[in-house]
């Protein structure tokens, strides 16, 4: 799902071996589930297409899957070592934004292209893992500018005033979502809070407001910086671990050294203790061997599955049919032994695997309404009809007031993007409208018809509407008589073997008497009429119209 | 044609038609006895003025009904004999009360006429007489066109979309459907995409102001969806370890993918082995391009069988895109959807278009099968229909699937 760059030479680098670009491009980057979308230059911007795996959204994520096929086996390793900072959690921030996990990662080397990959895998986990900062916010600063111990804990909307990244001077929160382009972004995060989140450290120097924005002074990495301090907020303490373990590890890749952080979360929290972050212990699964086979079907014998899994970067020991794995403390995803099996058939390669059709004798049959409808639309193009398509989605301007009706129930869309999309049609003509409003220029008679879906609310089934089919016809010309119309409908229900009358009844969108009801078997199944010239003005059609609309559903034949 | 009084005719075009003389002579109650001594042809005359309803026998009597003014029939006579055209009813009736005959001579004189003539239109006269023997029938300029006419037709994306259907149901598919406004539960949470699923963000897929919420199917399906999701029920699974909650998974919202449809047919029960294909309209919030609709048609189909296996999905899929796409050669690239494991993604090389992404599949996750009652594996592929249809159609705008140009769609072509 992300797309990240990376530069080419920096990636054969943290994979430790050259790598040719074809080779890359058509095996290597498919063991990170990415594909090469383009090469500019030495950049390459490549597509990850596994939305639960961040740990795959860098340079430093790529190398380090790739690299087990290329030399660097089994489990990576990361040392942690011993905490020296502490972070104390305020209980008060229960109420906003609960859990942070932090670290420290000290004797970085950063260039410009170490920096720009830290803060891409940090934007792309924000927002896409963290759903836009929601579930997961990060801040990253330059730890030799905070003195510890740092508190977590909220300050009221102008309770604080420090200088927001990027800016000169010294703003309240409430001033920050007001003005600062960040604020005015994420503001609707503290929707509702009466108190905002703050890292703060020892000094009384503001470190960042979370999920929003860092500050200027400690919070801004750069080439300069050696050690940083690291820290993710939200709601969920599992999910903010598993983002900060990828973080981390890629730092860690690039030559960092790990320092844990004790993080206090006092009485008064929800946890109520003191966690040590990060945890990059490495995670176990077991696996059946007999399992895997049955799922993939390439009959593999444990030493080969295990190798397959070491190439993975998992640690993978074999006894009989049983596989015990570790895998790296940044991997979530896995749930399921199928999990598991996936890594395995991607480390053998999808390519290498000999396809085989299964056999399998079934019949084969369409659904009914299609049948109906393609029926239908054989007798209407035999009588000369053009048939169009129009979306399902539609405007209650069109669908109503344009067509001279006031009110109507319809399904209505919340999230609405364009105003013409906002509802869900009712019925079919108005649409033929449309069509025929566009095509003034096209020579007459115009005869067009469609066979669609509409949807009326309907309080008594499972999703409270319902898809009713329906066919709508419309003819226009120079002179129109209502014979014109009535005669398509009359031939269309004499083929279909439909007995119906018609029954004169006023219709707001039609002429007053020049429309009426189709009657069959007791029931309306429809309408024709001569469309009224106010309607017409609405949609700037210049020549009359006559049309019919039934429901398909309610006709036997 | 041209006809000429028989006899008989001429009598009554002289005398008046039997019927017309015999209303005419007898009162308005007449004894048959009484009637038939003052008109010849007594037995014509009363059937047919019975028929024209004038008359009508009431205990051996002639009740008189109506005295006619105009007679069609008697005036045809006249326009007979004097050359003059008739209504085709009458004639026919003159034709069958033998009162006129064809008149070949009249017609072949006139005929004759034309002989070593050249004529522009063959007549009946010409062929019946033989005398287009000896005519000269005038060439037409066959390289004219005539003027410009335009059948009724289907449109030709529906026409495509037909193609594909008639395709997968000789591949053995079976078609099912699912409406339009969808609970989150079948669009999401059977599927075992978490709630808090970046792809279950309102900027992905559509919410409703109004119906917001449908109900919740049967209360076994909803409590195994719900233990999967929480803590992976009997499905070997870890679960997404959070609260699930039904309110949630009761909001409606329009299908965003046809995969709901898939989860909906696996919990109504499937055949083993079976085979089932959906294409269906699907809706997302996308800012309207060339690339992007907020409406789209998706192709999907699901295999379920005891012991299929990832190699079967591949041998499926290869046999699809050849089948579907005429592709000449066919790769398969790992790929990630929430709800299967493994997945795959399918690219081909294309006769015109070289290679193209065209499938999406995988095998469902058991997270999603076994909560709605299926042990076995399940196949599921996703096919790019659009795409292909507008290669098929020769369009480079999405928007123009759903073309609201009459010209265009009056001068497309019939998609095979």
């Amino acid at each position: 799902m992300p797309t990240i760059e990376v530069n080419y030479e920096d990636l054969l680098c943290l994979i430790g071996k050259h790598v040719p670009l074809d080779e890359l491009r058509d095996k290597a980057v498919l063991y990170a589930k990415g594909e090469v979308d383009e090469v500019d230059g030495a950049m390459l911007k490549l597509d990850i297409k596994d939305a639960n795996r961040p740990d795959l959204w860098s340079a430093e994520g790529i190398a380090r899957e790739i690299a087990g096929r290329y030399g660097k086996k089994g489990l990576p390793e990361y040392d942690v070592k011993k905490p020296s900072l502490v972070v104390n959690v305020d209980p008060k921030v229960m109420k906003v934004r609960p859990y942070t996990v932090c670290a420290v990662v000290r004797e970085l080397k950063i260039d410009e292209n170490v920096l720009s990959q830290i803060i891409q895998l940090q934007e792309k986990v924000a927002e896409t893992f963290g759903k836009r900062r929601k579930e997961v916010a990060i801040g990253i600063y330059d730890y030799k500018k905070i003195r510890g111990p740092i508190k977590y804990t909220t300050v009221k909307p102008d309770g604080i005033k420090f200088v927001p990244l990027e800016f000169s001077e010294e703003m309240t929160p409430k001033e920050i979502l007001d003005k600062h382009p960040k604020g005015k972004e994420y503001k609707h995060l503290l929707d509702g809070c009466r108190e905002y989140p703050i890292f703060i450290d020892a000094a009384g120097e503001v470190l960042s407001m979370p999920p929003v924005i860092n500050s200027d002074y400690t919070g801004k990495v750069t080439p300069e910086t050696t050690d940083v301090f690291i820290e993710c907020s939200g709601f969920d303490l599992g999910f903010n671990m598993s983002a900060l373990n990828v973080l981390v590890s890629a730092l860690a890749d690039r030559g960092g050294v790990i320092e844990a952080v004790k993080v206090h979360y006092p009485k008064g929290h929800e946890l109520n203790k003191t966690i040590t972050t990060p945890d990059m212990k490495p995670k176990k699964f077991s696996i059946n061997l007999k399992d895997v086979n049955k799922l993939l079907g390439i009959g593999l014998s444990a030493d080969d599955a295990a190798d397959l899994l070491e190439k993975s970067r998992y640690s993978a020991k074999a006894s009989g049919n049983k596989i015990d794995v570790l895998y790296p403390s940044y991997r979530q995803d896995i749930m399921h032994w199928r999990d598991v099996a996936e890594d395995i058939i991607i480390s053998y390669g999808y390519n290498e695997v000999k396809p085989s059709p299964p056999k399998l004798a079934t019949i084969g049959g369409e659904d009914e309404m299609e049948v109906t409808s393609r029926k239908i639309a054989e007798v209407m193009t035999g009588l000369g009809a053009q048939e169009v398509l129009s979306y399902i989605l539609t405007n209650k301007g069109n669908m109503l007031g344009k067509m001279g009706l006031d009110g109507g129930d319809a399904v209505e869309i919340e999230n609405v993007v364009s105003a013409n999309w906002s509802v869900f049609r009712t019925w079919i003509l108005p649409e033929l409208l449309e069509f025929l409003s566009r095509n003034k220029h096209v020579e007459y008679p115009q005869k067009v018809f469609e066979i669609g879906i509409t949807i009326l609310p309907d309080s008594v089934s499972e999703t409270k509407t319902r898809d009713v089919r329906k066919l709508a016809c419309a003819v226009s010309d120079t002179i129109i008589g209502y014979e014109e119309i009535s005669s398509t409908l009359d031939a269309l229900l004499r083929t279909l073997g439909v007995d119906y009358e018609l029954r004169a009844k006023r219709h707001g969108s039609m002429i007053n008497g020049r429309s009426a009801v189709i009657v069959s078997g007791g029931k309306e199944i429809g309408i024709m009429g001569e469309i009224s010239p106010e309607v017409l003005n609405n949609w700037g059609i210049e020549k009359p119209v006559a049309a019919f609309e039934i429901d398909i559903e309610k006709i036997k034949f | 044609m041209e006809y000429k009084l028989t006899d008989e005719g001429r009598e009554y075009l002289a005398k008046g038609l039997p019927e017309k003389r015999l209303v005419e002579s007898i009162d308005k109650d007449t004894g048959i006895k009484e009637a038939k001594s003052k008109v010849e042809n007594f037995s014509i005359a009363l059937s047919w003025a019975k028929k024209n309803g004038w008359v009508k026998l009431e205990k051996g009597m002639i009740k008189v009904l109506k005295r006619p003014g105009k007679i069609p029939e008697q005036d045809a006579l006249e326009a007979v004999s004097k050359g003059k055209p008739v209504d085709s009813e009458t004639l026919n009736t003159l034709l069958k009360r033998k009162l006129i005959a064809e008149d070949r001579e009249t017609e072949s004189k006139k005929a004759m006429e034309m002989v070593g003539k050249e004529v522009t239109n063959l007549t009946p006269e010409l062929i019946k007489t033989g005398v287009w023997k000896d005519v000269k029938l005038k060439p037409y300029n066959v390289r004219a066109v005539g003027s410009r006419v335009y059948p009724g037709k289907r449109q030709p994306y529906n026409q495509f979309l037909d193609s594909v259907r008639a395709k997968l149901v000789s591949l053995g598919f079976k078609e099912m459907t699912g409406p339009h406004i969808e609970t989150e539960f079948w669009n999401f949470d059977a599927l075992y995409q978490a709630q808090n699923h970046p792809s279950r963000d309102w900027t992905q897929t559509y919410a409703l102001k109004h119906p917001t919420h449908g109900d919740l199917p049967d209360k076994k399906i909803v409590d195994r969806v719900k233990a999967t999701h929480e803590n992976g029920w009997e499905t070997g699974s870890t679960g997404w370890g959070y609260e699930w909650d039904p309110k949630k998974a009761s909001n409606l919202m329009p299908r965003a993918h046809t995969t709901a449809c898939s989860a909906r047919r696996i919990a109504q029960g499937v055949d083993v082995p079976g085979k089932y294909f959906a294409i269906s309209r699907c809706f997302r919030p996308d800012v309207i391009d060339a690339t992007h609709g907020v409406e789209f048609n998706q192709a999907e189909g699901i295999v379920i069988d005891e012991g299929l296996t990832f190699r079967d999905m591949l041998g499926l899929l290869e046999q699809f895109a050849v089948e579907m796409a005429g592709a000449e050669k066919v790769k398969f690239y790992p790929d990630y959807y929430p709800f299967t494991e493994p997945s795959v993604q399918v690219s081909v090389k294309h006769p015109d278009l070289g290679w193209i992404e065209i499938a999406g599949a995988g095998i469902f996750r058991p997270e999603l099968t076994e909560p709605l009652g299926l042990k076995q594996p399940v196949i599921a592929w996703g096919f790019g229909i659009d795409r292909l249809a507008m290669y098929k159609l020769g369009i480079v705008d999405i928007r123009e699937l759903f073309s609201r140009n009459l010209q265009w769609l009056r001068n497309s072509r019939i998609i095979r």
